[in-house]
């Protein structure tokens, strides 16, 4: 398989797992809202620290795509 | 002046190639694609103002009134007869309640705003109901449970209790 296809691959792969992060994050954000509302304080600290796990995943997601196509070219 | 309108239309270096073509060399369709690096860093552009989002309810809950749950007078429980309301204002003066005593002699207190579109609701003393005039909603006295009319969610209860002769507020339940 050459590298143009497995990058292809990989990158719809990563995106495909970024967008599901960032829908978890959407839900966090609407569940930290209403309990917000409702006086529940407790679950917006572990719900901010949830999201934030999941923005460094992304981050480093994206680092490896920025850090993959930099070999490539280096190859090329 | 055939010369100059050959000109506008074809490019002179590349023979054949229309001017408009060097004037706007990428297709509509080009235009608007995103590639999927594109994509990935704008989802992780959305993660970090979602993120920015959740860490703002975190500090945005010092900004949520915190006297729900304070204790307020409302009077000597004299002054609430036995199938009879009492209006007050609950946790704010912004906030209008009715307590009402209910026929079985239970001492109970909602939020006077209908949770259809706001109107004051009133006793129905005869019906042993929580009306709402602007509509005709009616609530359940014992639950505050919509039972008839425009609204479906109930009404907002506030707990409050009898110490002695007193009436007090005691805490709000969303």
């Amino acid at each position: 398989m050459s590298i143009s296809t497995q990058g292809t691959t990989l990158f719809s792969a990563i995106l495909i797992l970024v967008a599901t992060t960032v829908v978890v994050q959407l839900w966090l954000l609407t569940f930290s809202m209403e309990a917000l509302l409702r006086g529940q304080f407790k679950t917006l600290l572990p719900a901010a620290v949830a999201s934030t796990l999941l923005l460094c995943i992304n981050a480093g997601l994206l680092r490896y795509v920025f850090r993959f196509d930099k070999e490539v070219q280096k190859d090329l | 002046m055939s010369a100059e309108v050959e000109d506008n239309t074809q490019c002179k270096a590349c023979t054949g190639t229309p001017r408009y073509r060097q004037d706007f060399p990428i297709d509509w369709e080009g235009d608007h694609y995103v590639s999927r690096r594109e994509m990935v860093k704008f989802l992780t552009l959305g993660s970090f103002l979602l993120t920015v989002a959740n860490w703002v309810t975190v500090f945005a809950k010092g900004m949520i009134r915190k006297d729900s749950s304070a204790v307020q007078p409302l009077g000597p429980a004299g002054d609430l007869a036995r199938q009879g309301s009492m209006l007050f204002r609950y946790p704010t003066p912004q906030d209008p309640c009715i307590a009402v005593r209910t026929p079985r002699g239970n001492l109970v207190a909602y939020s006077q705003v209908c949770t259809h579109l706001s109107c004051a609701v009133v006793y129905d003393t005869a019906k042993n109901q929580l009306v709402c005039p602007c509509h005709r909603g009616v609530f359940d006295v014992d639950q505050g449970a919509p039972i008839a009319g425009p609204p479906t969610r109930p009404l907002a209860k506030v707990r409050i209790e009898q110490r002695g002769d007193q009436i007090f507020a005691i805490g709000l339940e969303v």
